[in-house]
Parts: C-alpha cells; structure tokens; sequence
C-alpha cells in the first residue's frame, strides 16, 4: 500500500468517526441531487410534452407555407397545388419516410358560426380527416360524436366551449359564413374572391383539448367543403403540416424542404419558428429553472463545506501530528479532499438512488396538476395537467457532474485550511 | 561522508513570542550539544521553555536568532519542505496525549511514518512485529487507540516514533498521563530502546521519575540553561574533543 492508499484509508474512516454527522451530510447533497434530477425530469417531460401537444394542436414539428405568412398571418396566402404535389412527393422518398410520422394539407380561415341560439368567430381548419389523423391531436380528444370522415363532407366538428355557447350537440345544424378567399395578385372582378359565402354543416363531433383557445375557437371540417366554400381550387391549402418520429429532426427535415422547394414562394419552418413564443416560453423556463437549480446546489454547497469545515477545523491538533511526524501540506490536503470525495460518492449514491425512484414513479404515473387548474388552463398556454418525468442519460450524467464538481470544489478551501495547519501551534502540548 | 559530532546543536538559540506590543522572551541564549545515544530529559517550571526548546530542536518552530543543528543539518537552512522530511527520516515524536490517529489500528498507527517512507509492506509488517514484541504489545495490533489503555497508547507512540529507526526522539512530557506503574514501564522500554539502538532521546518533563531515570539533566528557568548535570551513564560517549569523522 503506497502513502496514497493510506491517505485514502484514513480519509474513508475518518468519515465513519461520526457516521450520524456523515449520513446527514451525504443525505442533504444527495438530496441535492435528487431534486436536480427530479425537476430536471419534470422539466424534460414537461417541455417534451408541451412541445408534443403544442405542435399536434398546432403547426407540427415543420409546417410549410406560403411565403409572407407567417409574419402576415394573412389567410390569401396560399400555397399553389404544384407545391403540396411536389411536397407530398418529396416526403414519400426513402429518407424522408423514416423521420415522418404524418402530413397534413390544411385551409385556413376566421368565420362565423351561426347555430339558432347564437353566433360566434371561428377559426375554420379545412383537413383531409384521414391524414389529420396522422398529426392533429383533436381526432384523440373527441369527447362527443366522432371525428370526421373523408365520405361526409359536410360534417364538422367543434370544441366543447363553442358548442356551450352556440349551445349545439352531436347532429346539430350550424351555418358557417365566411368571405372567400382573394388570391394575391388575382383579378377581380365586380368584387369577385371578397363574396360572403356561406354552408350548412352537421356536428358531428365535439372536442375538448383543455386549451380555451382551441376550445372556444377552432372547428374543423372537410378540406374540399372549406375548399368550396372559400372559393380555392381544389389541391390549394394554407399550409402543409409535418409531425416527425423525433422532435430534434425538425430543423433537418425543414431544411431538406427549403433546398427541395428552392425558388418556390414558400416557406418552410420548424416549430421553434411557427411557435417563437412556445419556444420563448420553455426557453425562460429552462432559464428559472437552471437559476432555481442553482440555488438550491448553492445552498447544498454552502452546508457542505461549512460540515467539511467544521470537520477540517476539529482535528486541528490531529493534522498538526501528521504534520509533524512528516506528512506534507500536499498530502494533508489530499487527505481532506478524499475524505470530501469519499462524502461525495456516498451522497451520489444516495442521490441517485432517491432521485431516480422518484423520477421513475412521475415517469409512469405522472405528477397530476389538474387540482391547480380547476378552473381550466390558461388560454394561450399549451400544457397537459399531468406531467410526465422524461430525464435522458446525458442529464444524469450532467447533473451528477455538476454535484461532483461542486463537492470538489468546494472541498478544495477545508483542504488548504488543512494544508496551513502551522506548526508549533497546532500542537499545543508539544 | 561527515558524520556530526554531535546528536543536537544549539549555538545562542533565542525565541521570543509576540502577542500584540508584548514581547515574551522563552529562550534567551541557549546553547546545548547533545551527543548521539544521550537519553536527556529537560525539566523546569511552566514558562521556562522546555517546549520551546524541543519545538525548535524538532524543527516545528524556528527561532528567531542562533544555530540549530540536528543530524548534522543546520535547520535555519531548511525549508519547510526539507524539515518535513528531516522529520520524517531522522527525528520521531512522542507526545504526552499520545496522539495515535483514531481511525488506525495500533499496528497502522505504527506503521505510519514507514508508509509515508514508502517502506513495502513486507518490511514494514516485521519491523512494526518485531518492536511491538520488545514493547509488549503483541495481540494488541488490531485495536484501536480508543480500545487501549494509556499506558498501551503510549507504547504505541513510542513504536511509531521508534519504528523509523530515527536518530533522535522527542518526547514531551511522555508519562505526564501515566500511573507511576505505566510511567515506569514506558520508561524501562524507553531506556531499553535506548540502550538496544543508541537513539537519542530527549525528554521534557515534571516527573521526578524521568529526572530520575534521565542519563543528563538540563534544568531551564526563564529561558536560560540553569544547570546542566550528568546523572551517569551516557549510552554512546561521544565527548566535545570527538572530531567530525
């Protein structure tokens, strides 16, 4: 056994002088970690899940569109039926087919729905059902009727809060007014493209997604029935909208779509671009949460190097005899910091331990939040109640790497406190 | 190779401490040469600087004028680095409240300094066996300090300090928290060691039995050598006419 193994020995025993002092210890770091992980997972599979919905309810994982619209947010813009047979063509080839999970050409445009106690604006969502399907998170969250199907195209489907107030049910007739479309640059004639259009459709089905936007706004019908009645060709949409295998592929398949429809009027964009504020809005979240996570390490470290201090500080005397019988300032210092990563490895081991039992129980029945919204979720914001806990290996690596380092660190200042241990003072009887 | 003429050295050692505007003089001129294989005790009233003394022969404090030399090193010479070693090959430590380090056994507190020496175990496993059956301290090796009695903790500091094989001892006080019985029995090891290996030994003490005991006899008072006596044998004679070799 070198001198090393002996520093090493001491340090490991010297941690089992007060073992209650020691547990404490190791627990309140572990303990540290443990809440890392478990916010950390939380954190994760809350994102993940907003991202998830906010995209099924909204643009995809890539929506492409005409150029201008996304800033416009102009309903004329739309995009040429060569464009969809040329994107719907792309995204069948090999490469593509693996990263995309559904496609979804979709209309849009505001309205007004008439029931015969009441009206109300729209946001009208003209979709193919059978590829919506493939993409939308509404066919799922069908609390009345069905979803629509491609053989009735007059059929629509609202949310539970449009249909309170319109105060219809399941085969309901509804009138659906809106003003055809005006394509950019087409000509007019005698106001021709500005007409009021109007339809007569049957509910026949009604969603709740738990979003009061979404609720209280959208309905949702056959593409060639929007088509009509907003006076588009047919194979003209708003937008084509992408949901992909993985999230993190979407700024390649939206650039494998710019290059593919280079020189066409569109644009192609992923989530983070069609949905800035959703970004913004994690991206802040991260932030607290980085910023939360920082101050609880902080105070985590702070209790630990005031314990391995205290520890440092009452053998004051015993450094001061290894001192003399010929121990080195280095090695005393090894001493205290192998002592504080012998700590260090306990407590990560309990932290581990802890943190992911309890990462592990909200990963598979989730951390229900629905008793803070009884009211209903805010409007704007796209949030399922019941979080699921997601923490990929690299955040557990991270975080037991930023524990380690903090405990190392930190145990770095009781070291060179032990390494100035002077002589004669220390040996107060010498 | 020059081997010193003597064991310790001190050529008008002073040290004073400082406590704010106080200045408290401990050693006012010393001088002293203790030759190699001396069992020496220093003795005094609290205040003379029988601490102070050791402290500086031991190389943990220096003073502030005058030659120390130990082992034939003028430790004003030194750095803090070169006396930690000089510490650690030639000089071992006895303290009065033992000091064994809680969490080793008695047999790996024994083994300590050969450790830090970089002995292989095998070595150092028959030199701690050995001294521990000289000392009576067999099947003793496995406790530890808080599991042996004073006397035994104390056999235990004499093998750690003895286990190196060093050129000098210094022991403080060493049967300050002794019984008369245990005192005299550390002693009789002591005394034999001495007699076995012809290492110095240097004792600061209140016990009239160490007095007793002690080969050489400096009586300090006010940081000055009152009187300095021989009380018989000298286990290596090695006189002031000796010459360097």
């Amino acid at each position: 056994m070198t001198s090393a193994l002996l520093l090493v020995k001491i340090s490991w025993r010297n941690l089992w002088r007060n073992p209650r002092g020691t547990l404490l210890t190791a627990l309140a770091l572990g303990l540290g970690l443990a809440l890392l992980l478990i916010s950390l997972g939380l954190l994760d599979g809350g994102h993940e899940q907003t991202i998830a919905d906010g995209v099924r309810l909204g643009p995809g994982h890539v929506v492409v569109q005409a150029k201008g619209y996304q800033d416009s947010g102009s309903d004329e813009l739309l995009l040429p039926a060569r464009v969809v047979a040329t994107i719907e063509a792309f995204l069948q080839t090999g490469a593509m087919k693996q990263v995309v999970r559904g496609v979804s050409p979709r209309l849009l445009a505001t309205g007004l729905l008439n029931s015969s106690a009441n009206a109300a604006g729209v946001r009208i969502v003209g979709v193919i059902p059978q590829d919506e399907a493939t993409v939308s998170l509404i066919p799922q969250r069908m609390i009345e009727g069905a979803y629509l199907s491609n053989d009735k195209v007059s059929e629509v489907v609202i949310g539970a809060e449009l249909a309170r107030k319109l105060e219809v049910k399941i085969g309901s007739k509804v009138v659906l007014m809106t003003q055809t479309l005006r394509q950019p640059g087409a000509e007019t004639k005698n106001g021709a493209g500005e007409e009021m259009q109007s339809t007569l459709l049957r509910v026949s089905g009604i969603f709740r997604t738990g979003i009061q936007a979404v609720d209280a706004n959208m309905i949702q019908l056959p593409l060639p029935a929007a088509q009509t009645l907003l006076g588009v060709a047919s194979g003209q949409v708003t937008q084509v909208t992408l949901l992909l295998e993985q999230e993190r592929d979407s700024p390649l398949v939206a650039k494998a779509l710019r290059k593919q429809l280079a020189g066409a009027p569109v644009e192609a964009l992923t989530w983070r671009e069609s949905l800035p504020m959703l970004s913004q809005i994690l991206g802040l979240d991260h932030a607290f949460n980085y910023v939360m996570n920082g101050v609880i390490l902080a105070m985590v470290g702070l209790g630990i190097l005031n314990t391995i201090l205290m520890r440092v500080l009452e053998r004051r005397y015993e450094f001061g005899v290894c001192k003399a019988l010929g121990l080195r300032p280095r090695q005393l210092a090894v001493m205290v910091i192998g002592e504080s990563l012998a700590l260090t490895a306990i407590s990560l081991a309990l932290g581990l331990a802890l943190g992911l039992s309890v990462h592990y129980y909200f990963a598979t029945s989730g951390l229900d939040l629905r008793w803070v919204f009884r009211t209903g979720l805010p409007p704007a914001l796209v949030f399922d109640p019941i979080l699921y806990s997601r923490l990929s290996l690299n955040r557990i690596v991270w975080s037991v790497s930023i524990v380690f380092m903090m405990a190392t660190i930190i145990s770095f200042y009781p070291a060179l406190k032990a390494a100035r241990t002077e002589l004669p003072d220390a040996l107060k009887t010498l | 190779m020059v081997v010193a003429k003597w064991a310790v050295e001190l050529k008008d050692v002073r040290k004073a401490y400082r406590t704010g505007v106080i200045e408290v003089p401990a050693l006012r001129g010393v001088s002293l040469q203790i030759a190699a294989g001396e069992f020496a005790a220093t003795a005094g009233p609290s205040g003379s600087g029988k601490t102070t003394l050791l402290n500086i022969i031991g190389g943990l404090d220096r003073p502030d004028a005058g030659e120390i030399w130990v082992a034939g090193q003028n430790l004003q010479l030194l750095s803090s680095g070169e006396l930690a070693h000089l510490r650690l090959q030639r000089i071992g430590f006895v303290f009065q409240t033992y000091n064994l380090l809680p969490v080793l056994t008695a047999l790996e507190n024994a083994e300590f300094t050969l450790l830090l020496q970089g002995v292989p175990p095998r070595k150092r496993r028959e030199k701690v066996e050995k001294l521990f059956s000289e000392i009576g301290l067999t099947g003793l090796e496995d406790r530890r300090p808080a599991e042996l009695s004073g006397g035994q903790q104390q056999r235990v500091a004499v093998a750690r300090a003895m286990v190196t094989e060093p050129a000098l001892i210094l022991a403080d006080e060493p049967t300050a928290n002794l019984d008369s019985a245990t005192a005299i029995a550390l002693l009789d090891v002591m005394e034999h060691l001495n007699r076995a290996t012809g290492t110095t030994f240097i004792f600061s003490t209140h016990d009239p039995q160490v007095m007793e005991r002690a080969h050489r006899l400096i009586r300090l008072r006010d940081g000055q050598i009152a009187s300095d006596e021989a009380r018989g044998r000298r286990a290596v004679a090695v006189t002031a006419e000796d010459d360097a070799v």
